[in-house]
């Protein structure tokens, strides 16, 4: 696994097909002819070409995929991913990436345990796919609202040794991802997390508490992506900011100043 | 000959799309997409004298057909600028305009002082108006904007825009006295400030309340004050505010801008900026004339 930055580019890719999960989420495939060079942890400004003058501004969007065949998984919550998920095939999309700071490489030896909720799993996933190739099999904890809040689970357990948790107790265990990962943490773990910053936080604290390497995947409002906007600014332990596109998504847990409770 | 040469009072440029300033960076985050030296010249992003970190998230949101921004004018600071930016954008060719601002008129002098002790910057843009802070609207009212141009103007040599804001009452009248005091052109316009409210947490999106708005929904308030402007002044405008393409660029050229900059259309396009150049090239080529021909001609007798 490299964590080499590949040069960025924005194309337009045709929509390949869109796979619906449940009500709520959406795989979206593009047909890249070229070969996008995304690794694990990265992400793509993504826009419909047809959209005109609103939704104006791309999405953040990490990459599930990246290779041919470039995914991103897509949870309706506003404007533009409404929009998204009613994408069809042969549509066209500008997609300019890879984007930001992939996932760390894990220390060699040590027992990797991927933390995800909600579309978060999206690059967790790619960074197990990546993982499986190097012979590699992390743990995961995989937390949703309830069994319909698990997009890809079925491929995440394949990958890795999953643990599910669901807040309404129709799946797995009852409780939140976090209540199950206090247990996992031992020397020689390291962990990679990817959810709601709520849960992140927590993630993080845990973490810290026991030692542990902790990586977490920022998601916060962006319009640029590649680092001229300034509108995605992260509060650092520094007592300043950093900018989630270009010093991330992915990030060492311990420079980020988490605010608990307060919503993203 | 080239038909996209334009002056903007002395200062003579190879064409005239500029980007605007807080949408393009310090123009060194472009190499994997073009060369950025192609341009008319850059905007700076907004230098104070002493490096800023700007507001807390959230900064910005989109809004129809625009986005409101409330970043908080941050920036490295005039030095870190000057030592660590503007030789790498010198080496480059890039003509580069500083666009600054100041807590107070002292501070807006000390900024142009450092600008001026160096080599390397084509001209300076102020920045008068702050949608996001209280009671530091110095562009707000014609006599208090006036004394900050003066100010300036004795502090340098350098040509000097003014960047006003439609929420001045009058701009004509706020332009017209920082022409009577020495600016060069006026800039037209900066962001108006507009709101957004998030209904299910029941709070402004954005961190600082409100915040500055960009984007296409500007467009017809921006061209009909270049308009104006260009009707009311002899220094000549440069105009702004939701210039997309070429087509939306020559709009504000016929109305009388002398040059134009693209903004927020950027975020959407690391490319924008190049594409509005393209295009206008193919338009002048196509129609055998050049850009000075354009400027103003939709104000000109029939």
């Amino acid at each position: 696994m490299t964590n080499e930055a590949p040069k960025r580019r924005r194309v337009t890719l045709p929509l390949l097909r869109r796979e619906s999960i449940g009500d709520s989420y959406h795989v979206l495939s593009f047909d890249d002819p070229e070969g996008t060079p995304a690794v694990a942890g990265q992400f793509a400004m993504v826009r419909g070409e047809r959209w005109g003058d609103a939704p104006l501004l791309a999405r953040p969007m990490n990459y599930l995929t990246s290779g041919h065949t470039p995914s991103i998984l897509v949870k309706v919550k506003d404007d533009a991913s409404a929009r998204l998920a009613r994408a069809e095939p042969g549509e066209p999309f500008s997609v300019l990436g890879p984007l930001g700071r992939p996932w760390r490489e894990p220390t060699p030896g040590c027992r990797p345990v991927l933390v995800g909720g909600c579309v978060g799993i999206a690059p967790l996933l790619f960074l197990a796919r990546q993982l499986a190739a190097e012979g590699a099999r992390p743990i995961s904890v995989y937390g949703g609202r309830s069994e319909r809040d698990l997009p890809l689970d079925d491929e995440l357990g394949e990958l890795t040794d999953m643990h599910v948790t669901t807040e309404d107790g129709t799946r797995g265990t009852r409780g939140r991802a976090t209540d199950v990962l206090e247990a996992l943490l031992a020397p020689g773990v390291e962990v990679f997390t990817c959810g709601p910053d709520r849960m992140m936080a927590r993630v993080a604290e845990l973490c810290a508490h026991r030692d542990v390497p902790c990586e977490v995947s920022l998601d916060t409002p962006m319009a640029c992506g590649y680092g001229v906007c300034l509108g995605c600014p992260v509060p650092t332990t520094q007592g300043g900011y950093l900018y989630a596109c270009v010093s991330g998504p992915c990030v060492d847990a311990r420079a980020i100043a988490w605010t608990p409770g307060e919503s993203p | 000959m080239n038909p996209l040469a334009v002056r903007v009072g002395d200062v003579e440029l190879d064409n005239p799309v500029l980007t605007a300033s807080g949408c393009f960076g310090y123009g060194l985050e472009y190499d994997d997409f073009y060369d950025v030296a192609r341009l008319g010249g850059i905007c700076t992003k907004g230098l104070s004298l002493h490096p800023r970190a700007g507001s807390a998230p959230v900064r910005i949101c989109e809004t129809p057909s625009g986005m409101l921004n409330a970043i908080g004018l941050a920036n490295v600071g005039v030095e870190a600028f000057c030592r660590d930016k503007l030789p790498e954008l010198r080496a480059r060719g890039v003509t580069v305009v500083a666009n600054v601002f100041g807590e107070s008129i002292e501070d807006f002098v000390a900024v142009a002082r450092r600008l001026d002790a160096d080599t390397g910057v084509t001209a300076i843009e102020l920045n008068v108006s702050y949608p996001t802070q209280e009671g530091l609207e110095l562009g707000r009212d014609a006599a208090t904007c006036a004394r900050l141009t003066r100010a300036v103007r004795d502090a340098t040599r350098l040509p000097l825009w003014v960047k006003l804001s439609p929420e001045t009452g009058d701009v004509v009248a706020v332009a017209r006295a920082c022409e009577g005091a020495g600016a060069d052109a006026i800039t037209a316009i900066n962001t108006i400030r507009g709101l957004a409210i998030d209904a299910e947490t029941r709070r402004p999106r954005l961190h600082d309340g409100s915040g500055g708005l960009s984007g296409p929904a500007l467009r017809p308030i921006a061209l009909r004050i270049v308009w104006d402007l260009a009707s009311a002044l002899r220094i000549p405008v440069v105009g702004v505010g939701g210039i997309c393409t070429a087509r939306d660029a020559l709009e504000f050229l016929l109305a009388g801008a002398s040059a134009v900059q693209v903004g927020t259309a950027n975020f959407q396009d690391p490319c924008a900026a190049l594409n509005v150049l393209v295009g206008l090239r193919r338009h002048c080529e196509r129609l055998g004339v050049t850009v000075k021909e354009l400027i103003g001609a939709a104000r000109a007798k029939p």
